[in-house]
């Protein structure tokens, strides 16, 4: 009886399974197919001959190669200088001792809680005025700036958990105020800085907002932006556009798979962060 | 010690890059939005100061009803759909004994790393009217309710809403299990022993006490409804006419197609306004029933 309750219990959860997971299956289908198996012969199932051809044709007759490398160009950079700028500044609030870091804290933590839509028109004619308009800049400065409040947080809650004794050793041994934070305390927060990185990278990924918004160069535009332009003039071809979608999904999903603790540990810190 | 760790020089250059990427980025722009509300401006020539004439404008006009009451159906649909799906995928997941709990879990939170791009085009397919899956499904199962999902004026934008509470749905399900996961054991067992059903249990002892989850997760989802904006651009590009418009659209064609910037900067700040006076209120009502 009790097997029999839970295994009924279990059914909404795999139902959910299904509806979560079979469209994505079934867009890996149609990518395999031609256009008489998706609309007639085989909609649901399996392709029963794997048409490795569209991947083919996808990728090297649009600019899905240029759109990976913005993509990864722009990730790249950003996560990277969020990190180091996010270090830097947590540091000097959580470990250094003088007399406006809480303020600062407060001042830092405001912009978690701002919607981007705010900042958008402003920030448009500030990347056209500095003349940043269909460069990686005018992705990049603005990934870094809205990925600095959260990653701060985190950084600032880690190195908070280190003990005193830590920095009086360093200074007994007169190790420099640099050395200290670059041979000390940068590895001691390490787990920190994987979660972060893993999340700002996803993240700038997959940003589409104020990508469609600040670049319009064909040449610049990063995947999200890129995928656009299949949707108008392929629609007919879904075999191509499956193509192209899963080939433009698979990095965050196998990045996913490989870290999934870290992923959803990154959300969650979030959600503790700002709650 | 002390004078080690207040080398003022350190502290400024430790601090002064993110300083300044930030409040150049963020902080200014955002005073830009309430300050630029106030005036007629195209973002290009000179502005000029018109006072509230931006505001009186905004309340006057026929596309805030749609958008407010868009935003609103968006939000309910993610409020209802993930918290409340949620929520009871949660229950029944926490429990140590049912099979699989990784792959559910791994299962569930794959098409929140997808771009958003992408699951608004598969969704195309997916609401396709000849060749969609749902209207084949109900083909195949002889159930006539087969419809242009996306191009109806008054039911396009619960279509439109559920992509994206598709999407996001593992994301309030990791917060809801980590919610569950975070309450002691012996609470619910306790419950259990005292004659309480599972059920009962998870009523009075477990929801109660993920007051602070929820408050969270209320905020995200009706936050985000209030300011959708990305699946209707590529779903519908806020159509049929502008019966998808909402909020964001609505800075976006200000801004972005008719120039209209100090218009744009307006309807941001009601935005802010509404998302705001949104959070306090769920604030308010879970803080309300104190155990």
């Amino acid at each position: 009886m009790q097997k029999l309750n839970r295994f009924v219990l279990q059914i909404p959860l795999w139902l959910y399974f299904i509806v979560s997971i079979y469209p994505l299956f079934w867009m890996i289908s149609y990518s395999l197919k031609n256009n008489e198996e998706i609309f007639v012969t085989n909609p649901f199932g399996l392709p029963t001959h794997f048409r490795f051809e569209n991947y083919v044709t996808a990728w090297s007759q649009f600019n899905i190669p240029r759109y990976f490398l913005n993509s990864f160009i722009v990730s790249t950079i950003s996560t990277a200088v969020i990190i180091i700028l996010a270090l830097m500044f947590a540091f000097a609030v959580a470990r250094m001792v003088w007399r406006f870091r809480g303020a600062m804290r407060t001042y830092m933590i405001v912009g978690m809680f701002m919607p981007l839509q705010v900042i958008m028109v402003p920030l448009a004619i500030l990347v056209r005025d500095f003349h940043l308009t269909n460069t990686y800049g005018a992705l990049i400065i603005p990934y870094v700036a809205i990925g600095l409040p959260f990653s701060t947080m985190v950084f600032y809650g880690y190195m908070k958990s280190i003990p005193r004794e830590v920095e009086e050793a360093a200074c007994m041994d007169g190790a420099n105020i640099f050395r200290l934070f670059i041979q000390v305390i940068v590895p001691m927060v390490m787990p920190a800085i994987a979660t972060v990185a893993i999340f700002q990278y996803l993240n700038n990924w997959n940003e589409f907002t104020l990508a469609y918004i600040l670049i319009t160069d064909e040449m610049m535009k990063t995947l999200p932006l890129g995928l656009l332009f299949f949707q108008g003039t392929y629609s007919t071809d879904w075999g191509g556009m499956g193509a192209v979608m899963t080939m433009a999904s698979l990095p965050m999903v196998i990045l996913y798979l490989f870290f999934s603790e870290q992923v959803e540990r990154a959300m969650t810190v979030g959600s503790a962060v700002k709650g | 010690m002390n004078k080690y760790l207040g080398n003022k020089l350190a502290i400024t250059l430790f601090l002064l890059p993110a300083l300044l990427v930030y409040s150049v980025i963020l902080i200014y722009p955002v005073l830009q939005t309430g300050f630029r509300s106030f005036y007629d401006w195209d973002g290009l020539s000179e502005a000029t100061f018109t006072g509230l004439a931006n505001y009186k404008e905004l309340f006057a006009d026929p596309l805030l009803t749609t958008s407010l009451r868009n935003g609103l159906i968006f939000a309910a649909v993610l409020a209802f759909f993930q918290i409340g799906l949620g929520t009871i995928l949660a229950l029944v997941c926490a429990d140590e004994r049912i099979r699989g709990r990784k792959l559910l879990k791994t299962a569930y939170f794959i098409p929140v790393v997808l771009s958003v791009t992408v699951v608004c085009q598969l969704w195309i397919a997916v609401y396709d009217p000849t060749n969609g899956l749902i209207n084949r499904l109900f083909d195949i199962l002889h159930i006539p309710y087969q419809q242009n999902w996306l191009t109806s004026p008054t039911h396009s934008i619960i279509a439109i809403a559920f992509v994206n509470a598709w999407q996001f749905m593992g994301y309030q399900f990791a917060l809801l299990y980590a919610g569950v996961k975070s309450i002691p054991e012996q609470y619910f067992e306790a419950a259990t022993i005292d004659g309480c059903s599972k059920w009962q249990a998870h009523r009075h002892v477990t929801l109660p006490l993920m007051r602070e989850t929820y408050k969270f997760c209320f905020t995200i989802a009706i936050t985000s409804g209030l300011g959708a904006f990305v699946q209707m651009l590529i779903m519908t590009s806020g159509g049929p006419g502008t019966s998808n418009y909402t909020l964001t659209y609505m800075i976006y064609r200000y801004a972005f197609m008719e120039s209209e910037y100090g218009y744009a900067c307006a309807v941001s700040v009601l935005l802010v306004a509404i998302s705001l006076l949104a959070t306090v209120i769920i604030n308010k009502v879970f803080d309300r029933k104190e155990v």
